[in-house]
């Protein structure tokens, strides 16, 4: 095992060197560069000020050579300055936007699980219940509508219709990460229950989707399992339900599961960009946005970088889990 | 279940509040935003960006400032610079050319940076010899390259330009000239200067700019507040992302009517980047007003609609022209006849731009004829209007020799009159504006193939300078730019962009005139106001009639505010409500009306 481990680490170098070698061609052959946006709508740039700061911001130089340049830096801990935020790119994301970024999705994650996983349990175990369709409907439902629009209709009733019909005892504020004017000495339950009302909405909207995936995975894959000869054989041996259930059934149910969480996780720091617009959470999907849109190559590559080494960690954590949960797997 | 509900409740009562605002009841201002500024307070100006510019006026005093009506008035200087007073002087050569020309100002008594040190010519000289420095990356250096700064006494000193700068009498913040806090930037400087001076500016440029980087950040942004200011607020506190504080200035010198505490005495900030959410913030009351950067035409429409008293929508008429570039040179534009000032001409008159602007925009937004703000002394009152004439534009076309075939759709010699007509992918009102046009000149019997990109796409430099390759035949977008200090540059030929030049000009259309050079030339070193404005008569007159572009109209920038909130205004001369912050305030605290919002 220690063995496969090792190997496995190893053989993510060459990848995520070749990862970060086609992010960076692909984000530096987009059309447009940062100094084209200082040219646009300033009709005092002459051609000598357009060509000394594309010399300055490193843009004169061939794609091979700044990518050297990128690499050679990053492998010592520098990976450049951001434009776009006036900062290093580095601590700019890991120190603004990655803290946040983690208070949203963690707990999305976790809750999402807890609340998810007994739902699955409950609608497979009561196939074709009142609550499996319901269920199931919902999955759906949160499955197909946009989150942008649930998250826009969530605003709508949460920040302006229920304030209103009930002269402000029920509101929550409409995005943000917490009140600009929240003084600095409010205290812990002041500090903690204002971070709250910020974060409730994001957060759950953010859930939704996980449960309704989480939910339709560990019902398939528990279905599938309770049909298997080895429950019906664990049922005859007298076991209790309950033993055949959590013992039998959803240890062999949960592997897929396993896949699904370790993949959610690295997905979930880029893939939190649309609810992270909606309301206005300044976390680590929006900053690719907006490093994309305003050409920061530097936060691009640290932003997508680093979600590309949490994709490989996580699935060799994920591989690695499955033997502690599968006894029959084995990496030696 | 029971548990659920509970917790259900439990996390609706966090979420319970007052919905009241802060504003009024503690003399503060809530602002929302839809972009956030790199860096604020930046004397240089190394962004930018307008929404940059907007929040330093906060915290930055100008010598000489612009007001709504376009009036300059003095903020650190003690007058206003002009020939009359003789602090304005131009030095003619023997045939009558301006050679140079040179602004004398002295610095108020009482003007003080926030940590209560003088302001003093020092600050201005610090920021001419940073603005210089070739290591400096500043986007324009014009007309700061040449300038110099004389002392002639403690408070006062005088700034030459020679060759002569065209606006000298209008120094204010907008053509730079911003106050650097010296003492307090030097010895970061002086680390700045030592680590990059062995740099050659053209081989080490990247590690110069890095360099500089580190020294503004101290000084610029959330992680490295301005340390002092001169402007009437200072910053207090920024969450990267999410909102910046500013509170009131003791130091600041301009007391208003009543005195200051009467006035705001914190500004906050709201950073949200969907314009959607950005409409809630507005409905649900949490803001007190909207940057000029906020919602979009069509969602201020909407924001009009709901205001039931609580807040009011403004449309303010600016200075940013929407128009259509037209391809006027290369080959493809050839054989669709576009290098033909009659097809150019029919192609105007064969759209009703009033009805657009009044379908659109509820006739907020005011057809434009030239590319120069109706609100700009030079702009030309009775220039040429293409009011919407099918049948002049179908007679145009058939002398141009463009002939309706079976389909309708004008042809010559077997080639069909087909444009591809661009904007930018996802600006819905453009791309609502394109498809009126579309249908309008469908009527006329011109085919239209609407090929949109983002805007990062069509405003690189593999696109929009690209017109005489034939990227593009027709290309809708917006200039912006300060009324008060057009210069006519757009369209002389000297910005054409080419493969010479590495794409660098900015006049897309390659519109090349040799009479509008002529007198473009001339304007550029005409210093009698009234002549210049007989020089760009003649320029939007020769413009006018070979209609390298189409001009649609001038964008109205929509902000609201709640009522109550006196001197937040602005125009396209003062451009950003935060010209006049030290006045702003409540009219319930006291806080007295000096300008209302035209």
């Amino acid at each position: 095992m220690l063995n496969y481990a090792l190997r496995r680490i190893l053989q993510m170098i060459p990848l995520l060197l070749v990862i970060s070698l086609v992010i960076f061609t692909l984000t530096a052959l987009q059309p447009g560069d940062p100094v084209d946006q200082l040219v646009l709508g300033n009709s005092q740039i002459t051609p000598d000020d357009i060509a000394r700061l594309r010399a300055a911001y490193g843009l004169d130089q061939p794609i091979p050579l700044r990518y050297w340049f990128w690499l050679t830096h990053a492998v010592q801990g520098d990976f450049g300055w951001s434009r776009t935020f006036s900062a290093p790119a580095a601590s700019y994301v890991f120190q603004e936007r990655l803290p946040n970024t983690l208070l949203l999705t963690l707990p999305a994650l976790i809750l999402s699980t807890l609340i998810a996983v007994p739902l699955g349990i409950f609608s497979a175990v009561r196939q074709y219940s009142f609550l499996d369709y319901l269920l199931t409907f919902f999955s759906f439902v949160s499955f197909s509508a946009p989150i942008f629009w649930i998250g826009a209709m969530a605003l709508w009733l949460f920040a302006i219709y229920l304030p209103q019909i009930t002269n402000g005892v029920i509101s929550l504020p409409p995005g943000g990460l917490g009140s600009p004017d929240l003084a600095p000495d409010a205290g812990f339950w002041a500090a903690l229950t204002d971070k709250l009302r910020y974060l409730i909405l994001p957060l759950s909207i953010l859930m939704l989707r996980e449960i309704a995936v989480i939910l339709r995975f560990l019902r398939a894959s528990m279905l599938e399992v309770l049909n298997q000869d080895f429950v019906r054989t664990a049922r005859a041996k007298g076991l209790s339900s309950r033993k055949v259930l959590y013992r039998h059934a959803l240890r062999n149910a949960v592997l897929p599961i396993v896949t699904l969480l370790g993949l959610s996780i690295p997905g979930l720091f880029g893939g939190a960009v649309l609810t992270e617009t909606v309301f206005s959470w300044p976390g680590m999907g929006r900053v690719i946005v907006e490093a994309l849109t305003s050409k920061d190559f530097n936060v691009v590559m640290v932003a997508l970088t680093f979600i590309s080494v949490l994709t490989v960690v996580f699935q060799l954590l994920t591989d690695l889990a499955y033997a502690a949960i599968d006894p029959r797997i084995r990496y030696s | 279940m029971k548990k659920w509900l509970t917790l259900s409740v439990l996390l609706l009562g966090a979420g319970v509040v007052s919905s009241a605002l802060a504003g009024q009841a503690n003399n503060s201002l809530v602002i929302g935003t839809s972009q956030e500024p790199p860096n604020i307070n930046d004397p240089w100006r190394t962004n930018n960006l307008v929404i940059a510019t907007e929040i330093t006026w906060y915290m930055e005093a100008h010598l000489i400032g612009k007001d709504d009506n376009g009036e300059l008035y003095p903020e650190i200087a003690t007058r206003v610079p002009s020939l009359a007073n003789g602090d304005y002087k131009i030095v003619k050569d023997a045939k009558g050319n301006v050679i140079r020309n040179s602004v004398t100002f002295s610095i108020r008594k009482d003007a003080k940076w926030s940590d209560g040190t003088a302001i003093t010519p020092k600050d201005f000289q610090f920021w001419l010899k940073v603005e210089q420095d070739e290591r400096v990356p500043v986007p324009a250096r014009e007309p700061w390259d040449k300038a110099k700064i004389t002392l002639q006494d403690a408070d006062t000193f005088t700034i030459t330009f020679d060759p002569p700068y065209l606006f000298a009498d209008q120094l204010t913040s907008a053509v730079g000239l911003n106050p650097a806090p010296s003492a307090a930037m030097e010895k970061a400087w002086s680390a700045f200067d030592a680590a990059t001076k062995n740099l050659d500016p053209k081989t080490g440029a990247k590690q110069i700019t890095d360099e500089w980087n580190k020294f503004i950040a101290q000084f610029t942004t959330s992680r490295g507040l301005p340390k002092v200011v001169s402007g009437p607020f200072k910053p207090t506190a920024w969450r990267a992302g999410n909102s910046l504080v500013l509170t009131r200035n003791p130091n600041y010198w301009l007391t208003p009517k009543g005195g200051a505490d009467k006035y705001i005495q914190s500004v906050q900030y709201r950073f949200i980047a969907d314009t959607n959410t950005l409409k809630v913030n507005i409905l649900s009351g949490q803001l007190d007003a909207l940057s000029y950067v906020g919602l979009s035409f069509d969602q201020a429409i909407e924001a009009q609609r709901s205001e039931r008293g609580k807040y009011k929508t403004y449309f303010v008429p600016g200075a940013t022209w929407e128009h259509v570039d037209i391809a006027n040179v290369g080959a493809r534009a050839q054989s669709l006849g576009l290098n033909d000032k009659r097809v150019r001409q029919a192609l105007m008159y064969s759209i009703d731009r009033a009805a657009l602007v009044k379908a659109l925009f509820e006739g907020k937004q005011p057809v434009s004829n030239t590319w120069v703000s109706p609100i700009s002394k030079l702009y030309q009152k009775n220039a040429k209007d293409y009011n919407f004439d099918a049948a002049k534009a179908k007679a145009l076309f058939a002398a141009a020799g463009w002939k309706p075939g079976s389909d309708g759709i004008l042809a010559k010699d077997g080639k069909k009159m087909s444009l591809n007509f661009t904007t930018t992918a996802g600006n819905k009102l453009r791309e609502r504006v394109q498809q009126i046009l579309q249908a309008q000149w469908k009527a006329v019997g011109v085919d239209i193939n609407i090929q949109n990109f983002p805007s990062t796409v069509v405003f690189s430099g593999d696109f929009a300078p690209r017109s005489a390759e034939g990227k593009w035949d027709l290309f809708m977008y917006a200039w912006s730019n300060d009324p008060s200090v057009e210069r006519g540059d757009l369209w002389a030929s000297q910005f054409i962009p080419s493969k010479d030049n590495a794409y660098a000009g900015q006049n897309y259309p390659n519109f090349k005139d040799a009479d509008y050079d002529k007198i473009w030339n001339d304007a550029k070193t005409e210093f009698d106001l009234s002549a210049r404005v007989k020089l760009f008569d003649k320029m939007q007159s020769i413009w006018t009639d070979e209609v390298p572009s189409l001009p649609l109209y001038f964008r109205a920038n929509p902000y609201t505010k709640v009522p109550g909130l006196v001197n937040y205004t602005y125009t396209a001369y003062s451009l950003y409500p935060s010209w006049n912050a030290a006045q702003m305030g409540w009219a319930s605290r006291g806080a007295v009306e000096t300008f209302t919002q035209k």
